[in-house]
């Protein structure tokens, strides 16, 4: 009897799809809040024009969010910004998965290059940053050590926002 | 110690050796090219070397389809407007970049507008923006430093906006870098020297920062072994093709290297002075390849203390302690520096090259906007590039 030879339709990897859905709307709005509470984060990204859009996605059809400047602030968009002026990607849903949960750091993810940018080189030597300081607050100091090169001093105002983004701050995105 | 993960690309064919040069007409013919235009400077068109390239197709019964020769010292957007209306004016079906850095980032910048059909080369910027195969391009590169004629990395400069334009994609790969040691025998001393660390600086930061791999590393200490054995005779004996064609050689290693690896502080520092006190780019490298591994001692002596056997043999790294090894290192690179500026005035720090101490601190902040700063091993800071320039002064 002849083989037949038919088209095959992967499944969906739905468990780690919804587990990067969910860590990026907490990230969002993490920029979102700490963007309106952390100077340095401000003074970072005054640099960059006024309605300027960034997204995070997955390569080549997975999730994505983004985040639009506005008043010196990020805010986050969700999924409604389908190109931006500057794009991180991550090669695929694994290497997502890995870095957003997160086993793995942002500078080891560029270096491997697991993740990566469409757009503006200075962009992203300033977005890794902004992402430090966001990492730093968002995660105990146990994990953020294995995440990047230097953890910034957790000051009194971090270890205020930290407080404030765990309550109401992620939350509300504000 | 092997990464977890790691991707190496290099699909550039290297041809190299005694009339190498020879071969272009029937390597364009096999790139499907007959009518190449070439991009080249009044420095490389002085020395004579334009006449040996149109020798080169005697006979080829191929057609040159133009010879720019104008390429200033710093590609700008202004020539590469220029070069691509010739290059479609003339039909040319391909390029040929005869020279070094800014004539080979020139002829990638010509390359993205004739086969994108545009006249901005803004609307290209950046990283992974560009996605159509380009047309054939051949690198002859006239200095041994740049690498560019194996990178998948450009900067040209646009005057009329004040900025300068990295663009960065596996496309601008050229097809092929011809290493002719005819090329580079007319490089003066001090440019000689200038390039050689350069290429030094491209091996040895890409051996240490946090993008290295087994590929990248074997390019890298190949490069820093053929530069040790010959810099110094390239710079006493221009003269001497066997040793010009092993720096070429070198040169094209360490930019394998780094395109697969990339660099660290020492070209992030470079850059923000090249930008602001307009250092050339080799004596910059020159001046910062020590303090930039004194810097990263902390975090990665154990790479920099392996460098010393490919730097100063295996006699002495047997030696030395494994505890000192990083530091001797430094030290036979402090040495190396030092007889190139006896040899033919290199300079060794920042006073040296012209740089005042009030622009430092404007240096510092551009340094650490670079993005050859992402890979490298320590985090630097405002404070951090700032100390460094302080030494480097």
């Amino acid at each position: 009897m002849a083989v037949q030879y038919r088209p095959i339709v992967p499944g969906i990897k739905r468990f780690k799809i919804l587990v990067i859905k969910i860590v990026f709307i907490v990230l969002g709005r993490a920029f979102q809040s700490a963007s309106q509470h952390d100077e340095e984060i401000r003074k970072e990204i005054s640099s960059w024009r006024d309605g300027f859009t960034l997204i995070m996605k997955v390569m080549p059809d997975g999730p994505y969010m983004g985040l639009e400047k506005k008043n010196n602030m990020l805010e986050f968009k969700g999924s409604q910004l389908k190109q931006a002026d500057f794009e991180i990607y991550f090669k695929n849903v694994e290497s997502a998965f890995m870095i957003m949960t997160p086993q793995m750091g942002s500078h080891q993810a560029f270096a491997e290059r697991r993740m990566s940018i469409k757009g503006d080189l200075g962009i992203a030597t300033v977005f890794t940053r902004v992402l430090v300081i966001v990492m730093s607050v968002l995660y105990p100091e146990f994990i953020v050590k294995r995440l990047v090169k230097r953890v910034p001093p957790l000051t009194l105002k971090r270890a205020g926002l930290r407080v404030w983004l765990y309550t109401l701050g992620i939350l509300l995105g504000k | 110690m092997l990464p977890s993960y790691y991707e190496f690309h290099n699909p550039v064919k290297i041809i190299s050796g005694n009339k190498a040069l020879d071969n272009l007409p029937s390597e364009l013919e096999i790139l499907g090219a007959k009518r190449p235009m070439v991009v080249t400077d009044k420095g490389v068109a002085g020395a004579g070397l334009v006449k040996i390239f149109i020798d080169s197709f005697g006979s080829s019964g191929m057609t040159i389809g133009a010879i720019f020769d104008d390429v200033p010292p710093d590609s700008s957007s202004e020539v590469v407007e220029k070069i691509t209306s010739i290059f479609r004016q003339n039909q040319c079906d391909s390029l040929v970049a005869l020279g070094g850095g800014s004539v080979i980032d020139t002829a990638k910048g010509v390359n993205i507008l004739v086969t994108e059909n545009s006249d901005d080369l803004l609307k290209f910027s950046g990283a992974e923006v560009l996605r159509k195969k380009m047309k054939p391009l051949v690198v002859i590169p006239t200095t041994s430093g740049t690498g560019s004629e194996v990178t998948v990395v450009a900067v040209i400069s646009d005057v009329k906006r004040n900025i300068k334009m990295p663009f960065a994609s596996t496309y601008l790969l050229p097809d092929i870098a011809l290493l002719d040691p005819r090329m580079t025998l007319t490089l003066p001393p001090k440019m000689t020297a200038a390039t050689a660390m350069d290429a030094m600086s491209h091996a040895v930061e890409s051996y240490i920062n946090l993008q290295k791999n087994p590929m990248s590393d074997a390019y890298a200490v190949a490069a820093i072994e053929i530069i040790c054995e010959n810099v110094l005779k390239a710079v006493s004996d221009g003269n001497n093709a066997q040793v010009r064609l092993a720096m070429a050689n070198a040169s094209t290693m360490a930019g394998i290297a780094f395109s697969n690896s990339m660099v660290g502080v020492v070209h992030a520092l470079g850059h923000a002075a090249g930008g602001i006190c307009h250092i050339p780019h080799g004596v910059a490298m020159n001046i910062f390849l020590p303090f930039g591994l004194e810097y990263n001692l902390p975090k990665c002596r154990e790479n920099i203390g392996k460098l010393l056997l490919h730097i100063a043999g295996d006699e002495v790294y047997a030696r030395t302690p494994e505890s000192r090894r990083a530091e001797q290192t430094i030290n036979y690179i402090v040495e190396l520096r030092k007889a190139l500026n006896e040899l033919c005035g290199l300079p060794i720090n920042l006073k040296q090259a012209g740089v005042t101490e009030d622009k430092l601190s404007e240096i510092a902040q551009a340094a650490i906007n670079d993005p050859s700063i992402v890979m490298n091993p320590r985090e630097m800071d405002v404070n951090d590039a700032l100390a460094i320039l302080k030494k480097a002064f």
